[in-house]
């Protein structure tokens, strides 16, 4: 890939690129609602996506997250083109992500919404289940102890057995935050997982983000909060109007004139 | 994932191969529309716990029977082969509908697969070289070992292997990973989850879809060899209907609740045949019954009743 370096303020800019947002632009019928964005997520960076409501953040993670495919640009995972590819396949490519509304296999245990992120590894081998094998059921016990190991990377090992409906929110996005990463990404995006937490939830979900999956893979991370940008992410990228507006580091979002006016001059949200 | 359950399947077994030998050729009857009733609810249940009512079932079972006349009385084929042809063709035929109409929920689903079935038939009244109204009389029945099925006793063994295979397969299909994977995408949100962790949702689903209908179009052959015709009305919408009811009244979940709802209801229904329309009525009222008391099916009677003898936390 020649291409210019788009963002050169990064502190990570010399890693290796790990997404890369080209031109991207959509269009739901007559209203843009994003136009000409573009900015690279390097390598084990936490990036924090920012704007007012309306500004098409939500637009542009679906995007990104294979919802809809962008009506312009193109989307490269480790240069890989993966524009326009359906969900699973992102999947399969190392793409994971949550959703803003708590998604949880609601009927499954704790343990068993663990085992089923792990899908991409495990699928397959139907007939030797249908004959219940040995090296099957094996297997499936391999399973449950690496779906443990994920459920412990965000302290909910003690829960395993539990059903997942009877978790409290805060547990519940955290077991979200869990199954996305049991499949072992290589980029996860975060839809709010700090949004409708209580002050102490979200430092707690802040914290096991910044220090347990950060260094697994790459984070692009949804958040209209601006003190948790400032605080946890490596980089802010700003959109305004469905434009980026700024792409730097967090602390200097206060100091660049348009995110002020566009965000901070409406009170520094909480 | 849950540990294999304790099969029911022993005792059972004993009762099935036993039965020939002590019934009388009235029951043996009972016990053929019994185990073909079974095994139609059962593959029909791994479509609804999918979150999919299927209006439909009784099209594939049509189908499947067509398939297989056509392929003895129309070709001279043997009847084995015309089984597994139903079988193969329900497979390719469901695996296209339902990349079609698995992406509807609800009631569109349930109207799509409910249009198909009423198609099925429509097609089959309307061309004479597939019997038109009356159907096609003179089916032959298949030979196992230069031994014509052609008693009561000698066609059970048939009918009885063909539903304990399949019966088998469906509970242990819910024991694999995929049988798990299938149950996942009951609720649109747990689709999209799944979906994002790499399951490619449309594909399982037109699997599964494909799998229930196989399984009905092979059990639909021997159903037609059973009855030594087919005609359209045998595969009529209430047919498609009934199935639900058993399920519905049995539960869907688990070994138990198909085979108890269909195995009841029909022996039931045998009984009631009689007097005609008194059938309806009583599925009716025990329908209305089980939905207002035990809305799971029988079923969750005996998971509500586990749940209070099990002490909590054990496993």
């Amino acid at each position: 890939m020649v291409l210019p370096v788009v963002s050169a303020s990064s502190p990570a800019a010399t890693a290796a690129v790990m997404l890369r947002v080209q031109s991207v632009g959509k269009r739901f019928g007559g209203l843009a609602a994003l136009t000409d964005v573009s900015f690279d997520v390097h390598e084990g960076e936490l990036v924090g996506l920012v704007g007012p409501n309306g500004a098409g953040k939500s637009t542009l993670f679906n995007a990104i997250a294979g919802v809809f495919p962008p009506s312009e640009g193109r989307i490269l995972l480790e240069d890989r083109d993966i524009t326009g590819l359906p969900s699973h396949r992102l999947a399969r490519q190392g793409l994971a992500r949550t959703f803003q509304l708590v998604t949880l296999f609601s009927e499954l245990s704790v343990l068993d919404n663990a085992v089923q992120a792990l899908h991409r590894h495990r699928a397959g081998r139907l007939v030797s289940g249908l004959l219940q094998t040995r090296s099957y059921r094996e297997e499936s016990a391999r399973w449950r102890e690496r779906a443990r190991e994920a459920l412990a990377l965000l302290s909910l090992e003690g829960l395993a057995e539990q059903p997942a409906s009877s978790l409290p929110l805060g547990q519940a996005k955290l077991l979200a935050v869990a199954i996305a990463l049991a499949t072992e990404p290589r980029l996860l995006l975060l839809d709010e997982p700090a949004a409708g937490l209580s002050h102490e939830e979200s430092s707690r979900m802040m914290d096991l983000i910044s220090d347990r999956v950060r260094g697994r893979c790459s984070v692009v991370l949804v958040e209209h909060n601006m003190r948790i940008v400032r605080r946890y992410c490596d980089r802010a990228v700003v959109l305004q109007f469905g434009r980026k507006i700024f792409d730097g580091a967090p602390a200097e979002m206060v100091n660049e004139r348009a995110v002020v006016d566009a965000y901070l001059g409406t009170g520094e949200g909480a | 994932m849950r540990p294999v359950h304790q099969s029911p399947a022993p005792w059972l077994l004993v009762v099935l191969l036993a039965l020939p030998f002590v019934a009388s050729n009235y029951w043996l009857h009972v016990a053929i529309v019994v185990l073909m009733n079974i095994t139609y609810t059962v593959a029909l249940c791994a479509v609804l716990r999918m979150g999919y009512l299927s209006l439909g079932h009784a099209g594939f079972i049509a189908l499947g029977a067509y398939t297989s006349v056509v392929c003895s009385v129309r070709f001279g084929l043997s009847p084995w082969f015309g089984m597994v042809a139903a079988a193969a063709l329900c497979g390719v035929v469901a695996w296209g509908l339902g990349a079609l109409t698995l992406r509807l929920r609800g009631i569109y689903f349930s109207l799509a697969v409910f249009a198909f079935g009423e198609i099925v038939v429509a097609i089959a009244r309307a061309f004479d070289w597939l019997g038109g109204p009356s159907g096609i009389a003179n089916v032959p029945r298949p030979s196992f070992f230069g031994i014509k099925l052609d008693t009561h006793f000698s066609f059970y063994w048939l009918a009885m292997a063909l539903a304990v295979l399949l019966v088998t397969f469906f509970a242990r299909l819910e024991q694999t990973r995929f049988g798990a994977t299938l149950l996942t995408l009951k609720t649109e949100p747990g689709e999209r989850l799944a979906e994002s962790v790499g399951v490619n949702t449309a594909a399982h689903k037109a699997a599964c879809f494909a799998m229930s209908c196989a399984a009905v179009g092979a059990m639909g052959a021997v159903h037609s060899m059973y009855l030594l015709f087919v005609n359209p009305q045998v595969f009529s919408f209430l047919m498609s209907t009934d199935l639900v009811i058993y399920a519905m009244i049995g539960g869907t979940t688990g070994f138990w609740g198909p085979v108890l709802g269909a195995g009841a209801l029909t022996a039931l229904g045998e009984q009631l045949f009689s007097v005609g329309y008194w059938k309806t009525l009583v599925y009716a009222l025990i329908l209305m019954g089980v939905i207002l008391v035990v809305p799971g099916g029988l079923s969750a009677v005996s998971a509500l009743w586990k749940r209070e003898m099990t002490p909590r936390g054990g496993r």
